[in-house]
């Protein structure tokens, strides 16, 4: 596995040693660029990561983990309390959702509630940690930012046959837990820094995962263009800064002028972008595997400013170097070895524990889909048009947290979960309603900016399909390979070209889970994308959560939905028992908790009234539709 | 999705885009050229400077119109033979002969004249506008596309996509006959009682549900959510039943004729829809290829216009004896025109750099023309009429701003018109 050797990435990347320390030169503003000043560099995004001292609370009994103190600390401050805590049943299916994309069986919740020990919340959380589903379900969420689909889009919307390796490279990276400064190396710059592993060739998909227009008359205009998107997408995924705003002009609010934004395309101008190349050692069928990953090509490396974003508009020439704003120093790379090494130092400056953007992006991202909003919630723009994280310190000292540990993302996901903040309960829960914590909190509080209770959220369109195969019992749960393609409704089919979506043949692939659907550029899967799943085209940090009558279309008339239904009926009935028993199980299945003696009653009435089997199966489609089933508390 | 305000007073309530996918050519439907016909056979003049095409086309022989033109109506403008129908219709007509865009290539084109970038992935106009304006019927979805049943457009779905909108605002597809969106029908045995057995437990479900956690304003709009499902289950089917239609209105589109029938259809149920209060409705004419008359132009537009040209005839009248015409703009257009010189002798190639889009209805002049191509009609001339000017003004009758219209994305405003479009002032009733 990459990554496993980082003591290596370390050494190469120390033995290169590219960035050249100096105080002149081509990286200080340039002609018709306005210069940084300090007033520029005075924002928070644009300081030095700190190391806060966690402070001190009334109530230190409550706090678990560092996490709760800075949240109590500021709830004290403005004269509130938390909510309590969350049932069981509700905590396991968050958890388990949150770290795997999946609900948890009826065995996992009879596990947990049977253990009264003190560690059988670590339990579950080390279980889910561990399990490859995790790496499937946070993989999704990288996706996303990357704009990851299997073709190129455009008229023909070729098919990239090796794409899904990347896919798979994702999801066992962040299984591995792959430190992730090693995890963005390996996407910058695998190519050089092993050039012999297959593995870190395919990680640089990272950098070639967005839409292409192969047939364009003119190369250079595909070539721009390209160049241009990866540039925006390194620096609003990896710097969550909005580069992208100044391809054409100057950035209108932050401090990123248009030659910076060239500068930083100046780190991949050396690239051959659209040629496939073979993969170190993979053979199939006595051929070598040729898949998109990154090479420096031969003399195409020097760069230039392009006037108003216009490829035939060339500007002054341009040297790589980091964005001024975030490089006081004025560091420059040194290029008179020729192109070869420049993405090894941008990675150097980018994973330097000095780098005040790195650290901090990914803690924001990572609390984002656990809490449903980042601390701050504009995850990939830290600029002036972002939002101020609601708790800088927190972000800091985790971000801190996070480098001086190995960069490991699991730890960052224990430090949430075990946290009591992340164990609050999304609604009252005494039979009396509302009390008077609650009122207060919502009153005082009503946009939960203090964390005071846990946000209610919509499950991903992912985990919803999924969910739904797992309850039902078809779940395939086989890991990586090629993109899988279930039938299509046919008048969806006829919006595409001839033979764009021929069926996997193996029926039993089509109930995979969804990180492993073919993903076409042109054609959004309907069932994800009905439920905000996001064009590929665009890099995206927030999905959409909207609630649209297509949404009930599919989950009630679907083909899909009535087989779920018809599935799910069969397995209960597979397990015998009187009717009561089996209306449990199936509230385990779909919700992941038992029924109340007023649940019971109407499933039972439900029954009686319906007829035969195609009573169950209506019980189960209804359970598929509820809000509790596509909700989380 | 309530309706919502629009900057000023609307001149159009709706729309009824006709897209003719493939890029029909202006210079042998709406756009004669003399000139044309006098250097027909030769080389276009040294004069023109390069000119960028797709098939390397720019030093082959001019070719003339492939149908005469003639003057039509009171106004007098001139459409060729190849539309009859439509002719009739002239004095509707705003004919814009100046519009251009910047990609020679189709699916960039396709993207740019519905989202006004020749990239993938921004929110299509029928987006922007159902942002804009919300529906007047909320049994139905406020932006409607009906493709052509014969095949996927240059691009696929993401020309009427919501981009970074919200996915409220993306283009429904719609069909004609008897399933018209989506699993809108239940599944086999499903319907009637049985289905309304299933909603009601749920919605009892969902109700207690919701009781403790009252706070909450997601949870009450799914429970609408799935009301407005159900309602849509009867409306729509009730939109694409024709059965209450005269034969003269039937016969006005084309219904039932094997050459119209499809589109006449569509055209049908397009003024259907803007009855019911739909927003913006998208019909596509042309399969995967369509109007894309490489190789021979009188054949190919020979068909397509034959089975348009009624329909869209037919649809104008329509609207104009129902009194909708004035509140419904009608736009028609390719993603680009086609070049005057030949491509394999009697074909074209695109042209994105001077073409003709008219509008008829909803507050524009009918009966006029604006702007011009130069003399064989390669580039746009007088009154340039940019995409983005196109949107302005599209956006612009509607009531909306186009610099007001925004959106929030990425630490942007985004707009549909990026920093660019001029209102076309001129072509304004």
């Amino acid at each position: 596995m990459v990554g496993s050797d980082q003591p290596l990435l370390r050494m190469l990347v120390g033995m290169v040693l590219l960035v050249a320390i100096c105080g002149t030169g081509l990286a200080t503003d340039s002609p018709g660029e306005l210069p940084i000043t300090e007033a520029d560099r005075d924002y928070w995004a644009f300081h030095p990561i700190e190391s806060p001292v966690v402070p001190a609370v009334e109530d230190p009994g409550w706090c678990r983990t560092p996490i709760d103190f800075f949240v109590l600390a500021r709830l004290e401050q403005a004269g509130l309390e938390p909510v309590e805590a969350a049932g069981r049943e509700a905590l396991l299916r968050r958890v388990t959702f949150d770290l795997t994309g999946l609900p948890p069986t009826p065995a996992e919740r009879a596990a947990f509630l049977e253990d009264d020990s003190d560690e059988a919340w670590e339990t579950v959380v080390e279980r889910l940690l561990a399990s490859p589903a995790y790496g499937e379900r946070w993989a999704q969420h990288w996706l996303d930012l990357v704009r990851f689909a299997e073709t190129d889009g455009f008229e023909h919307d070729k098919v990239r046959p090796q794409a899904w390796r990347y896919r798979d490279w994702v999801i066992e990276a962040l299984n591995a837990d792959v430190p992730y400064d090693e995890f963005i190396a390996w996407q910058l710059a695998g190519d050089l820094l092993a050039p012999d592993d297959p593995q870190a060739q395919i990680a640089t998909g990272f950098l070639l995962c967005g839409p292409d227009m192969p047939d364009i008359n003119l190369k250079q205009e595909r070539r721009h263009n390209f160049l241009n998107d990866m540039t925006a997408n390194v620096g609003e995924v990896l710097m969550g800064l909005q580069f992208g705003c100044a391809r054409c002009h100057d950035h209108k609010a932050d401090p990123i002028s248009q030659f910076d934004f060239y500068r930083l395309r100046a780190f991949f101008e050396p690239i051959d972008l659209f040629t496939d190349h073979p993969l170190p050692g993979m053979v199939k069928d006595d051929k070598a595997v040729r898949a998109r990953v990154v090479r420096n090509g031969k003399g195409q490396s020097d760069s230039f400013l392009w006037i108003r974003g216009d490829f035939r508009r060339k500007g002054p020439r341009v040297q790589p170097a980091f964005p001024r704003v975030v490089n006081p120093g004025e560091t420059e790379v040194a290029i008179d070895s020729g192109a070869a090494d420049r993405r090894l130092a941008l990675v150097d400056w980018l994973t330097d524990q000095g780098n005040p953007l790195t650290a901090r992006v990914i803690v924001n991202r990572v609390w984002q889909h656990h809490f449903g909003t980042g601390l701050s919630p504009t995850p990939s723009d830290f600029g002036l048009m972002g939002i101020e994280p609601s708790h800088s310190e927190l972000l800091d000292w985790l971000a801190r947290d996070l480098m001086e540990h190995g960069w490991s993302l699991k730890r960052l996901h224990r430090q949430i979960v075990m946290s009591s903040v992340y164990r609050l309960a999304s609604h009252p829960t005494g039979d009396s309603g509302p009390d008077a914590t609650w009122n207060r909190l919502v009153e005082a509080d009503p946009d939960n900016e203090l964390l005071g209770r846990s946000p209610r959220r919509r499950l991903e369109a992912e985990a919803i399909r999924d969910a739904m195969l797992a309850a039902s019992g078809r779940l395939n749960l086989k890991r990586g390979g090629p993109g899988v393609r279930p039938p299509l409704p046919p008048e969806v089919v006829v919006t595409l070209l001839k033979n764009q979506w021929p069926v996997t043949k193996d029926a039993a692939e089509h109930n995979r889970r969804s990180i492993y659907l073919f993903v076409r550029r042109n054609l959004r899967f309907p069932f994800l994308e009905v439920f905000d799943k996001p064009d590929t085209n665009l890099s995206c940090s927030v999905r959409s959560e909207t609630t649209i009558a297509p949404q009930a279309l599919h989950l009630l008339n679907s083909e899909f939905s009535l087989e779920c239904a018809r599935q799910l009926a069969a397995r209960l009935e597979s397990i015998g028992g009187s009717e009561q028993e089996r209306i449990e199980q199936c509230w385990q299945l779909v919700l992941g908790r038992q029924p109340d003696a007023a649940e019971l009653a109407a499933a039972a009435a439900f029954l009686d009234a319906g007829e035969g089997d195609d009573a169950w199966t209506d019980l189960c489609l209804a359970m598929f539709n509820l809000n509790e089933f596509v909700y989380l508390d | 999705m309530a309706p919502r305000a629009s900057h000023f007073a609307p001149r159009a309530k709706q729309v009824i885009y006709l897209f003719m996918h493939g890029g029909p050519s202006h210079v042998d439907l709406f756009d004669p050229k003399p000139d044309l016909v006098r250097y027909a056979g030769q080389p276009l003049p040294d004069s023109f400077g390069q000119v960028m095409t797709r098939r390397k086309v720019a030093a082959n022989p001019l070719l003339p119109p492939v149908r005469p033109f003639r003057p039509r109506g009171e106004s007098g403008i001139e459409i060729s033979d190849f539309l009859p129908h439509t002719a009739g219709c002239a004095d509707e007509l705003c004919v814009i002969r100046s519009c251009h865009g910047d990609s020679v290539n189709h699916p960039q084109s396709v993207y740019q004249m519905n989202t006004g970038t020749v990239l993938m992935g921004k929110p299509s106009l029928g987006s922007w506008v159902s942002y804009g304006l919300g529906t007047e019927n909320r049994n139905l979805p406020a932006f409607v596309v009906m493709p052509d049943p014969g095949g996927g457009v240059k691009g696929g779905p993401p020309a009427w996509g919501n981009g970074f909108l919200p996915a409220t605002f993306q283009g429904t597809t719609v069909r004609p006959g008897e399933n018209p969106i989506l699993h809108l029908r239940p599944q086999e045995g499903l319907s009637g009682d049985r289905q309304r057995r299933i909603l009601d437990f749920a919605g009892q479900r969902n109700r207690d549900h919701l009781a403790v956690r009252g706070f909450d304003s997601e949870l009450s709009a799914r429970i609408d959510a799935y009301e407005l499902a159900f309602r849509m289950q009867s409306a729509a089917p009730d939109l694409v039943d024709l059965s209450g239609e005269t034969q003269e209105t039937l016969e006005l589109y084309g219904v039932g004729e094997r050459a119209t029938n499809e589109f006449g259809t569509r055209c049908l149920l397009a003024r259907r829809m803007i009855e019911r209060g739909v927003r913006f409705v998208q019909l596509y004419s042309g399969d995967t290829v369509g109007w894309d008359a490489h190789s021979d132009v009188a054949k190919n537009h020979g068909r397509y216009c034959k089975a348009t040209d009624r329909p869209v005839a037919g649809l104008l009248k329509d609207l104009r004896r129902r009194g909708l015409l004035d509140e419904t703009l009608v736009i028609w257009g390719g993603e680009f025109g086609r070049m005057p010189m030949s491509e394999q002798g009697k074909g074209r190639d695109h042209n994105p750099w001077g073409y003709t889009v008219w509008m008829a209805g909803g507050g524009v002049k009918g009966g006029m023309t604006y702007g011009s191509t130069d003399a064989v009609g390669l580039r746009a001339a007088g009154d340039k009429v940019h995409i983005h000017d196109l949107h302005a003004t599209i956006l612009h009758l509607l009531g909306l701003d186009h610099e007001s219209l925004t959106y929030f994305h990425n630490g942007r405003d985004e707009r549909l018109t990026d920093v660019a479009g001029h209102v076309v002032t001129d072509i304004l009733a």
